[in-house]
């Protein structure tokens, strides 16, 4: 009963969206009469939608198996939380939360007030045509509704164990609420478009909207680099994998379109640039959906298989990017010849750094591509693994970041100071000099590319470092954002560097009672511990350290799910502020010895805390233009 | 040829040259990056040279794992040719006798020397070269 008004609430809203993109197409837009009729129509369209998916959550935590999603996905066992979270743990769910969310940003879009009724009318039809074909998408190959007959199953076959987890459930929310909110950007670019009047600044009234797009989407991703840390024990925070690649490909755009939205808003150059962006934006978070739902590449972490879906997201997304590239080549002649970039102002800076971008975008582009193309030429299957991409992402990095640190105290639309900004940048490279060689001095040898790495990361933060002391003194405005994103990279760079020369692991067998050490840790096996959960049995190894004076026990376990039998590994990691001590334990051999795996993992909660720092930066963005408005 | 169409067409040739250089070189990247997938069968009848990295899928065969400390042998087949891997670590979870699995690593005399082992996250998985047989 329930279920079926879920369901029709669902096709009620399909309609209801689709009435307001008619809407939107046959009143006349100018006027604040229609505009009221577009504004509810749309928000009764959201309002079902959500009214459904409650009920689909209500479904769930009442354990309703003859709701065939939820019986494949849910178990009566689960902790409620992770009733609620198992609607996202699969594809249908997953689709129906992340149509949820484009429409919720629409819903807020909705909601503000603009004083450019045309443009936000015609915004409002776009981002409401694009939840239609989603909701058919949904309703048509994936529905979530469909029902197990003839008897419902007494219990649920239960999520996937290694998605029971805090940073999982949250993890896949956030991802989709950054992917979709660039609509906000794109449909506010088409309608710009069809409008055709320049004199609208459409780059400033987009700008919250996409700051707050991609804070989720950098917390989403570092959410799934948490996750995968701990959770599948391989002691690595990103593994190069298809689905992450996708995430940081609309990622790298996004950035990309952030700096170009400040010159365009700023000084009226790359209008053009930042326009044909918005659409690569969100082009690209629809393809990384392609990729993910279609299963057309083969990931360690890819949903299920099924050609309907990717073939009709594959059309979508041609559809999409056919308008809206058609459009935007229709209207090339709509701005009149932009002025020129003057040599070394910061639109030329921003220009640099947004070709860096884009070839890091392609390359990606290409690692994730190329195997399929090979496949199909030389019917040789190939994968592209970290060797190529480190091999694209070091040099470019670095080059960027030297533009990134020339730029530094660059001004709009005039030459830099050549000889104020270069003699801070003299004495960043001087202490950045310094830092390298003690680093050297206490790291041991490495290679050029790390060398350069670390030196550019310490460019980096020493540079901002005297900016700041600078502006204090002299009572000058700080740009507090841009420090602490750009902080936030250097940080990146130097832990992702330090990580990588740094960390070592072995594996021993042990018996409990043994003693190893590794690095100057004492490693004690002590017991073994055999414990029953409500819906897992665990074994737990407990191990008593010795490290630099300090004890303490870490526990790792193996875990052995009921409902579907699944055998897990838990990690235990003790956290120190320069490396984590990561350890798990693998099968058990003849003779009773375990499998046991040591891992130092150095700098890597800075390389969390620098994604932090760059998702707090776009929050003060946010905050900043809150507070000039009011 | 006027002046300011000249340096357009200047601008343009410099900007075609630099892409196309560009697009070269990462193509280069990807060539000397590639990992191969073979199923046994296939590296025994492809030439492989013993510094190219590469994958190899298949079953784990019944019977063939051992233990010798921390290294691990087993034998991968594809029910037609075998492959012996030798591995030092922790292997997955779902890792067992019986079922698929990926390996990636170097070639040594007919034998692999794995850096990784991976068994994919699904109890029914099979790698894709071998559904397609």
């Amino acid at each position: 009963m329930i279920l079926d008004i879920a369901h029709y609430l669902s096709i009620l809203s399909t309609a209801i969206f689709m009435l307001t993109f008619t809407l939107v197409l046959i009143l006349d837009r100018s006027v604040s009469h229609s505009t009221l009729l577009i504004k509810r129509s749309y928000s009764h369209a959201f309002l079902l939608f959500l009214i459904s998916f409650l009920l689909y959550v209500y479904l769930a935590l009442t354990d309703n198996f003859s709701v065939s999603y939820i019986a494949q996905h849910s178990n009566s066992l689960l902790p409620n939380f992770y009733k609620v979270t198992s609607i996202w743990s699969a594809h249908e769910g997953s689709m129906f939360l992340w149509i949820i969310f484009l429409s919720l940003w629409g819903f807020i879009f909705n909601l503000s007030t603009d004083r450019d009724l045309k443009v936000k009318n015609l915004s409002i039809g776009i981002i409401s045509i694009i939840i239609v074909g989603f909701q058919l998408f949904l309703l048509i190959t994936s529905n979530p509704f469909e029902v197990v007959l003839p008897f419902a199953p007494e219990n649920g076959a239960d999520i996937n164990p290694v998605l029971q987890d805090p940073a999982l459930a949250i993890h896949p929310p956030t991802l989709y609420l950054g992917y979709v909110g660039f609509v906000i950007p794109f449909a506010y670019a088409l309608a710009f478009l069809i409008n055709k009047d320049q004199s609208i600044e459409w780059e400033k009234k987009v700008k919250s909207w996409s700051v707050m797009a991609w804070v989720f989407l950098t917390i989403g991703i570092s959410l799934g680099s948490w996750w995968a840390y701990y959770e599948l024990g391989w002691g690595g925070y990103w593994f190069w994998d298809p689905v992450e690649n996708v995430a940081l490909m609309p990622w790298l755009a996004a950035t990309a379109f952030l700096h170009s939205l400040s010159v365009a808003s700023k000084s009226n150059v790359l209008r053009i640039w930042t326009l044909l962006l918005s659409i690569i934006v969100f082009s690209l978070s629809l393809f990384g959906a392609f990729i993910v739902r279609s299963g057309i590449i083969d990931s360690i972490h890819s949903f299920a298989n099924d050609p309907q879906r990717g073939m009709y997201l594959l059309a979508f997304i041609a559809v999409i990017l056919f308008v809206s590239l058609g459009l935007f080549a229709s209207r090339l002649n709509m701005f009149e010849s932009s002025k020129n970039i003057k040599a070394l102002s910061k639109e030329s800076f921003i220009s640099l750094n947004n070709i860096f971008f884009g070839v890091l975008i392609f390359s990606t582009m290409m690692g994730i591509t190329y195997p399929l193309i090979y496949e199909l030429i030389y019917d040789q299957k190939i994968s592209v693994g970290a060797p190529f991409y480190n091999a694209i992402y070091a040099p470019i990095t670095i080059l960027a970041t030297m533009i990134l640190v020339i730029s530094i105290d660059s001004r709009w639309g005039r030459t830099i100071d050549t000889g104020r900004s270069f003699n801070m940048l003299y004495i960043s490279l001087a202490m950045g000099l310094i830092g390298l060689s003690l680093i050297r001095y206490f790291a041991g040898d490495m290679s050029f590319i790390i060398m350069i790495s670390f030196l550019m990361g310490l460019i980096i933060i020493f540079r901002y470092l005297i900016l700041v002391v600078k502006n204090i003194l002299e009572k000058k405005y700080i740009n507090t954002p841009s420090v602490i994103a750009h902080t936030g990279l250097g940080l990146l760079i130097l832990s992702i560097s330090a990580n990588s020369i740094l960390s070592s692991e072995k594996v021993f067998n042990m018996k409990p009672n043994e003693v190893r050490e590794f690095e100057n840790i004492r490693i004690e096996f002590n017991d073994l511990e055999l414990l029953n959960n409500s819906n897992h049995d665990s074994i737990k190894a407990t191990f008593a350290l010795d490290a630099n004076g300090k004890s303490f026990y870490l526990s790792p376990e193996k875990r052995k799910y009921f409902a579907r039998g699944q055998i897990t590994s838990e990690t235990a990691i003790k956290i120190m502020p320069m490396r984590d001590i990561y350890l798990t334990i693998g099968e058990q051999l003849e003779g009773g010895q375990w499998v046991v795996n040591v891992q130092l993992n150095y700098f890597i909660r800075f390389i969390w805390f620098s994604a932090a720092m760059m998702a707090f930066s776009g929050l003060l963005i946010i905050s900043n233009i809150i507070r000039r408005k009011s | 040829m006027k002046v300011h169409r000249k340096k357009r067409l200047i601008n343009i040739l410099l900007l075609s040259l630099l892409s196309g250089s560009g697009v070269l070189m990462v193509l280069y990247a990807l060539n000397s990056n590639l990992d191969y997938f073979f199923t046994p069968s296939e590296l025994i009848t492809e030439e492989i040279s013993d510094n190219r990295r590469v994958k190899v899928g298949g079953m784990v065969l019944e019977g063939s794992v051992d233990r010798d400390n921390t290294t691990i042998n087993f034998t991968i087949t594809d029910y037609s040719e075998t492959v012996d891997v030798s591995y030092t670590g922790i292997v997955p979870d779902l890792f067992k006798e019986g079922s698929g699995v990926v390996v990636l690593g170097y070639l040594n005399e007919g034998k692999l020397d794995a850096e990784k082992v991976l068994a994919k996250h699904d109890e029914n998985y099979m790698p894709p070269a071998l559904k397609e047989k």
